[in-house]
């Protein structure tokens, strides 16, 4: 038999330690082999440790329920095979033990949360046991503690993945634009032009706080001395200019190859960034309050006229980032996820009420009495944003 | 000074002022992370892409066919072992062998690669094979569909190293998990690639703390990619039967050290 592997939550020198200190007791087993388990206590005093018999077709007892904390069961296997047991929750085991072999008994030490947990017992067809753990004023207290910055390692790299492969797409899709535009299809780069501000415009709340970058790929005609004119009109919307508006693919090669670096140049940045919670929400916030003060008003895409799909690409981006974020955002971060989530539903909805089946309408046929309702719920998702982040600065500070 | 320049220092300005470095160094993990799920998620393409070809193989009967692409399909399985325990009711379903059945390679229940191993190798047939071969595409699908959709648990991936190298030093070293086919040391490149991926991943974290732990963590792994390299053939692995007592000696040595190395990660990044 190998030896169990030590608990994550005992390390082998406080294993020892604690024997030392006289916790030990020995089993005689059949065989005439010793194993001796540890007891933990001192850490828990109020903590027995739970006793678990594994037979040939059930555990004994098949239910358990234990209080909230750091909890010692002892599985004895008595059943006639090798067993594992395993606490799980859903299906993640929480903790297992491998192999214990018929006649020996081991100990777990798991740490649990209030929930519904199973216990694995023998064969994958007996039929696992229940194990509730109630709440205690402990774990009670704890839930109204701020989140900790631990709780969002797994949201942060998920929205990183996310990102990334969103660029990706990015750098592909303006790869392909720069071929349709030296091809010189002039419907063929209208396609591929929607088809890259798409993901840009979904990571454009984190993509877009690189000035020196957003000033080339996004820049509006509006904010430049020339306006078309000039010569600092370039990226997206100088594409836009010639495809929609000069009906021409005159001179936009070299802005296209261009937009296609930046697109690198962008995943690579995206790439090195470093992401917090409280970043996230309020680059989500910078950017919805941008979009009420300005693009809801004069309009961002204003030879196109694609500006619901601008907005929906924005939105599938920062819903991403607030679905990701929620989880983690318990205790006092709660009502600010609840309330982000209900402004989220609230935009949704507007902007699908616009949709006739797949299909947004022209911009300039949205009335002004209409851009007052898209204008406040930008509005309001900034707000709520900026709520989360100050809830989420307070877990990071 | 142009409205361009203007608005361009402005919106500089917000993001100089605005937190782009984290200060804390449990936030260091973000990227591993998410450069781990990539790699799954890699390994998960490759795996439905294997398991395709695999199983209309099986369907299709051409045994000598099903034999031969057995061990290369699981490879990429094997390879993200460290993180089953996200998803145990897939990974029995795909990967359990006969001893957790009643009735053993008789039990009906029996599934996944080591059902059509046991077909293939010991019966040399694909009979009774159909069903279990839709399954297990199923599976490896809906496995690529939950992970997809799945924030990996930090301490998950990080542990989930440590748990790997535990079940090999435990019971996969005895060459029971492919005991049809002795292609075991396949799933141990996998298994040992993939924990090595998720060490490889945090290493840039602990290397100033702890260089000399860094250090033996991966002289471990590197003595067992040499003695693996020892028993290659063709674009794999020679039979389990043929791996020596002193190499075996050499693998068992070296993966209880990682094990008992690699269940102190989690603590020293933060995790625990
Ligand atoms: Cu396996």
């Amino acid at each position: 038999m190998t030896p169990a592997p030590s608990s994550s939550s005992a390390p082998p020198q406080k294993l020892m330690r604690l024997a030392l200190g006289g916790a030990v007791f020995l089993t005689i087993l059949s065989g005439g082999l010793f194993y001796a388990a540890t007891v933990q206590y001192g850490a828990q005093p109020t903590a027995d440790v739970v006793k678990v018999e594994v037979g040939d077709k059930t555990c004994n007892p098949n239910h358990l329920s234990v209080p909230a904390g750091r909890q010692t069961f002892e599985i004895f296997n008595a059943s006639s095979r090798p067993i594992e047991w395993e606490i799980l929750q859903g299906v993640m085991v929480v903790e297992e033990r491998e192999n214990i072999a018929p006649g020996f008994r081991q100990t777990l030490t798991a740490t649990l949360a209030p929930g519904e947990y199973r216990m694995t017992c023998g064969l994958l067809s007996n039929p696992p046991g229940n194990m509730v753990v109630t709440p205690t004023a402990a774990s009670d207290a704890s839930g109204d503690a701020v989140p900790s910055l631990k709780a969002f390692i797994a949201p942060l790299s998920e929205y990183k993945v996310y990102v990334t492969l969103q660029a990706s797409a990015f750098e592909r899709k303006a790869a392909a634009l720069a071929e349709a535009v030296a091809s010189g299809d002039l419907n063929k780069a209208r396609d591929a032009y929607q088809a890259t501000r798409l993901p840009y415009k979904q990571i454009e709340a984190i993509g877009g706080r690189f000035a020196d970058l957003q000033s080339r790929l996004d820049v509006a005609a509006l904010y430049l001395e020339k306006h078309e004119q000039d010569p600092a009109f370039t990226g997206f919307h100088r594409i836009e200019y010639g495809l929609y508006e000069q009906n021409s693919l005159d001179g936009l090669q070299d802005v296209a190859r261009h937009l296609s670096e930046d697109a690198a140049a962008l995943k690579q940045r995206l790439r090195e960034a470093k992401l917090s919670p409280d970043y996230l929400a309020s680059s989500a916030s910078l950017l919805a309050r941008r979009i009420a003060d300005g693009r809801v008003d004069t309009g961002e895409d204003l030879y196109a006229h694609s500006d619901l799909v601008d907005f929906a690409a924005n939105l599938v981006g920062m819903q991403k980032m607030a679905a990701l974020l929620a989880p983690a955002m318990t205790g006092d971060a709660l009502p600010a996820a609840q309330q982000l989530q209900a402004r989220i539903e609230a935009l949704s909805a507007l902007l699908d009420s616009f949709k006739t089946g797949d299909a947004y309408p022209d911009y300039t046929s949205i009335k002004a009495d209409e851009r007052a309702k898209i204008k406040s719920a930008f509005n309001d998702l900034a707000n709520a944003f900026e709520a989360a982040g100050d809830a989420l600065g307070r877990v990071a500070a | 000074m142009t409205r361009h320049t203007l608005f361009a220092a402005a919106s500089f300005l917000l993001m100089a002022g605005s937190s782009l470095a984290a200060p804390s160094t449990v936030l260091d993990l973000v990227e591993p992370i998410a450069d781990y799920k990539i790699y799954v998620s890699e390994k998960l393409d490759k795996l439905v892409e294997d398991t395709e070809a695999f199983t209309a193989a099986v369907k299709a009967g051409d045994v000598e066919k099903a034999k031969s692409l057995f061990a290369p399909t699981r490879l990429s399985y094997e390879a993200i072992e460290p993180i089953a325990e996200l998803f145990s009711d897939l990974d029995a379903s795909i990967d359990s062998r006969a001893d957790d059945y009643e009735k053993q390679e008789q039990d009906p229940a029996f599934p996944g690669f080591h059902r059509i191993e046991y077909g293939l190798w010991e019966k040399g047939s694909t009979k009774d094979l159909d069903p279990v071969a839709d399954q297990l595409l199923a599976d490896v699908k809906a496995l690529r569909e939950r992970i997809t959709d799945l924030a990996l648990p930090p301490e998950k991936v990080v542990g989930g190293a440590a748990v790997l190298m535990e079940e090999v030093a435990a019971t996969k070293i005895s060459g029971e998990e492919d005991r049809y086919s002795h292609t075991d040391l396949w799933d141990f490149k996998g298994n040992f690639d993939g924990a090595d991926k998720i060490f490889q991943l945090v290493r840039p974290l602990v290397e100033k703390q702890d260089p000399a732990f860094v250090q033996k963590v991966a002289g471990n792994f590197a003595t067992i990619e040499t003695t693996l390299a020892k028993y290659k053939e063709g674009d794999g692995y020679k039979s389990y039967d043929k791996l020596t007592d002193d190499d075996r000696n050499v693998l068992s040595a070296a993966v209880n050290t990682l094990a008992e190395d690699l269940s102190t990660l989690r603590g020293k990044l933060g995790l625990d």
